[in-house]
């Protein structure tokens, strides 16, 4: 019996890549040569990590977008807006370390950094307090004077304590305000050598058609202009943005395979029914 | 129904024509038919044909929206079968909006839109209207 059947509003795009392999055309690729823009990467077990605010803006720069994972001190409790470290997908960091923009982060040298550290934070405290006490003096006598000047009775007594002022008047220790900077707290890095990664860097990655197939992929679309993120809530390969993702929502669900590879049927009318469901397109795409 | 012969199918001449092309493929040659039966009859497209697929020994149909519309290529498969990214290029490189239509045993019919390149989806449908905070504080209260 011949059912009422679903013509599906999604259009499903075959994608496929030009062989030569793209390259980054963003427009600030001019000082893409220009070694600071060498990011440090630190690795969780196999988890490529950035933590650095600059470096986060130089991957951004790139057109690279990663995903935040940190939570902040600010607002704990909640996964709606995240803070640092950065995780950047495989094809991320294998693009940085192609484009040798990415080196490892050296190991922290805890005891000479700590000390030096304490070193400042008593000295900052030293001078905050030795301000504060001016300016806690300065607060008192401007407070005498306007008693003075609003009541005229025992005038004198206040002018005597004014003048007493001077001379006793002591700030104690535990009246400071003691500012917390939170900015830079646990993540301000000395300045490094940068080692380019080579063959020292740990393999990690397992070399797998299908890797390999999502590298071209991201690569291809990078250079075109778009953005891309992991789609792992919409069953596919990457989210593809047609500029930021701040601006835009995303157009297409990449979904990276081989040519040849075989897929059932209900899997593509699967992904295709999702896509026209969150009004993106579904994008089947081979090296 | 019932006083039709068990066989109409096969007796059918569109079905006849089909077989003609000698795909070998006697289950994707029946999805081929059913799916030539709801464009001609239920959906009314116009001139219906089938052609072979050589690269792919599959029956394919060229059909027309409407009269005066372009030709498309749809493209019947059971759907407990499965196919490549390279035979659907294929089926794109004949140069016509492809249909791919996926048969079910039941011989329902699912049609799915194939184009080549990147077709942006369209737009959110409006009017749009900020939420405002009282939606999202009563989200917060039901926790």
């Amino acid at each position: 019996m011949l059912a009422d059947p679903a013509v599906s509003q999604t259009s499903m795009c075959s994608y496929w890549l030009s062989p030569v392999c793209g390259v980054l055309e963003s427009p600030s690729m001019d000082d893409h040569q220009d070694s600071s823009l060498v990011v440090g990467v630190g690795l969780c077990d196999s988890a490529p990590l950035l933590w650095r605010l600059q470096d986060l803006k130089t991957v951004r720069s790139l057109g690279l977008v990663g995903a935040l994972l940190g939570s902040l001190p600010r607002t704990p409790r909640q996964n709606q807006r995240l803070g640092r470290p950065l995780l950047l997908l495989p094809e991320e960091e294998k693009l940085l370390r192609d484009e040798e923009a990415a080196g490892a982060l050296p190991g922290q040298n805890q005891d000479v950094g700590g000390v030096e550290l304490q070193r400042r934070f008593e000295e900052d405290q030293q001078r905050s307090f030795e301000e504060q006490s001016v300016l806690a003096l300065e607060d008192r006598k401007s407070a005498l004077l306007r008693a003075m000047t609003s009541s005229h009775t025992g005038e004198s007594a206040l002018r005597r304590r004014l003048e007493a002022l001077d001379h006793s008047f002591t700030f104690p220790q535990s009246a400071m305000a003691v500012q917390l900077s939170t900015a830079r707290a646990g993540l301000s890095y000395c300045p490094e050598a940068r080692a380019h990664l080579q063959a020292n860097w740990p393999i990690r990655e397992q070399n797998s058609p299908r890797s390999d197939a999502r590298c071209q992929v991201f690569r291809d679309l990078r250079g075109r202009g778009f953005f891309l993120t992991s789609a792992g809530k919409f069953g596919g390969d990457f989210l593809v943005y047609p500029g930021d993702p701040l601006r835009f929502h995303a157009h297409f669900i990449a979904v990276c395979l081989m040519l040849d590879e075989s897929v059932c049927l209900l899997d593509v009318l699967a992904v295709a029914r999702l896509g026209s469901n969150v009004k993106k397109t579904v994008l089947l795409c081979s090296p | 129904m019932c006083d039709q012969t068990p066989n109409w199918i096969l007796q059918h001449p569109a079905y006849q024509q089909m077989k003609d092309l000698e795909v070998g493929d006697s289950e994707q040659l029946h999805a081929a038919f059913l799916v030539y039966m709801d464009l001609t009859e239920v959906r009314r497209w116009k001139e219906v044909s089938c052609v072979k697929s050589p690269e792919l020994q599959v029956v394919l149909l060229k059909a027309k929206e409407k009269e005066g519309a372009s030709v498309q290529t749809i493209f019947p498969l059971p759907v407990h079968r499965s196919l490549s990214h390279r035979s659907i290029r294929q089926v794109l490189d004949r140069g016509f909006p492809v249909l791919l239509c996926a048969v079910a045993a039941d011989s329902t019919l699912v049609y799915q839109r194939m184009t080549d390149g990147l077709v942006t989806p369209d737009p959110p449908a409006g009017p749009f209207q900020d939420v405002g905070r009282r939606q999202h504080r009563k989200r917060r209260q039901q926790h």
